[in-house]
């Protein structure tokens, strides 16, 4: 066949979209994949029976979608913006799983961060933690920043 | 039908996720045999949604069928992202990310599996 793969090389540093980081990208991408379908599926077929429920569900998606796009393009730009998304994802699945705890039968684990992400393997609770530990690991160091 | 060829994908994708879990550890990126064997496994789940479909249109359909449908695209679709990222990462972290798209596989098909069964 006539297909080859690339030799393998060291991983570049200082991007957030190389080496460990493309791992990372993954994993959102996964998150934001799976969100959106099954956000815009609550949506579109049943947004009356749990409005709260399903919108914050489309607003993980959407976080998702954002920090996935920002953490794979990053630029100093794109930074700013993937900082936000994880902060905000952060408190989402924080706040999302304690409401779901606390008031139940408005959540019917119908969220990626209900119960703090207990359907998903706990990986959105982690998510935002490796999220911003890569963030903080890849930030730009020089005589003019930080 | 859809049950035996559930355990047909979730073995293949394990096998694929242990194989691709020694290369990280042996610290090596993906290589051409893995994208094979996930060709493979992209094959048997579009064999799966064929059947799937078959039976649905002739009237055993699955009691939730939004979510099942979801579940299925979504999974076509993670494997091919995985293999794309193989040429542009030519670092161990290909295989990372080869081991989480083998591991969302099964994950996936165990949904499937239980969506499927009601």
């Amino acid at each position: 066949m006539g297909i080859k793969l690339p030799e393998q090389t060291a991983p570049a540093p200082g991007s957030t979209s190389s080496g460990p980081g493309r791992a990372l990208v993954a994993v959102y991408g996964v998150f934001a994949l799976a969100a959106t379908a099954r956000a815009g599926f609550q949506i579109a077929t049943k947004l009356g029976e749990a409005p709260l429920a399903y919108l914050l569900s489309g607003l993980s998606a959407v976080v998702y979608v954002v920090a996935t796009v920002a953490l794979a393009k990053g630029s100093p730009r794109a930074r700013r913006v993937a900082w936000a998304a994880v902060l905000v994802e952060l408190v989402g699945v924080l706040a999302v799983g304690a409401l779901s705890l606390l008031d139940a039968s408005d959540f019917p684990d119908e969220t990626v961060w209900s119960g703090f992400g207990a359907g998903y393997g706990y990986v959105p609770l982690v998510l935002p933690f490796l999220g911003i530990a890569w963030l903080w690991h890849t930030r730009p160091r020089g005589p003019s920043t930080d | 039908m859809v049950g035996p060829l559930a355990l047909i994908v979730i073995g293949a994708a394990t096998v694929l996720a242990a194989w691709a879990a020694w290369f990280v550890v042996r610290d090596r990126a993906v290589i051409l045999r893995q994208l094979w064997g996930g060709a493979v496994v992209e094959g048997l789940m579009v064999v799966q949604a064929a059947v799937a479909l078959v039976l649905v249109l002739n009237g055993t359909g699955s009691p939730e069928p939004g979510t099942f449908w979801g579940y299925i695209v979504v999974q076509l679709m993670i494997l091919p992202f995985a293999a794309a990222w193989a040429f542009a990462e030519r670092t161990r972290w290909s295989s990372v990310v080869l081991l989480v798209a083998c591991l969302t596989v099964v994950f996936l098909e165990y949904r499937l599996l239980q969506i499927w069964m009601g």
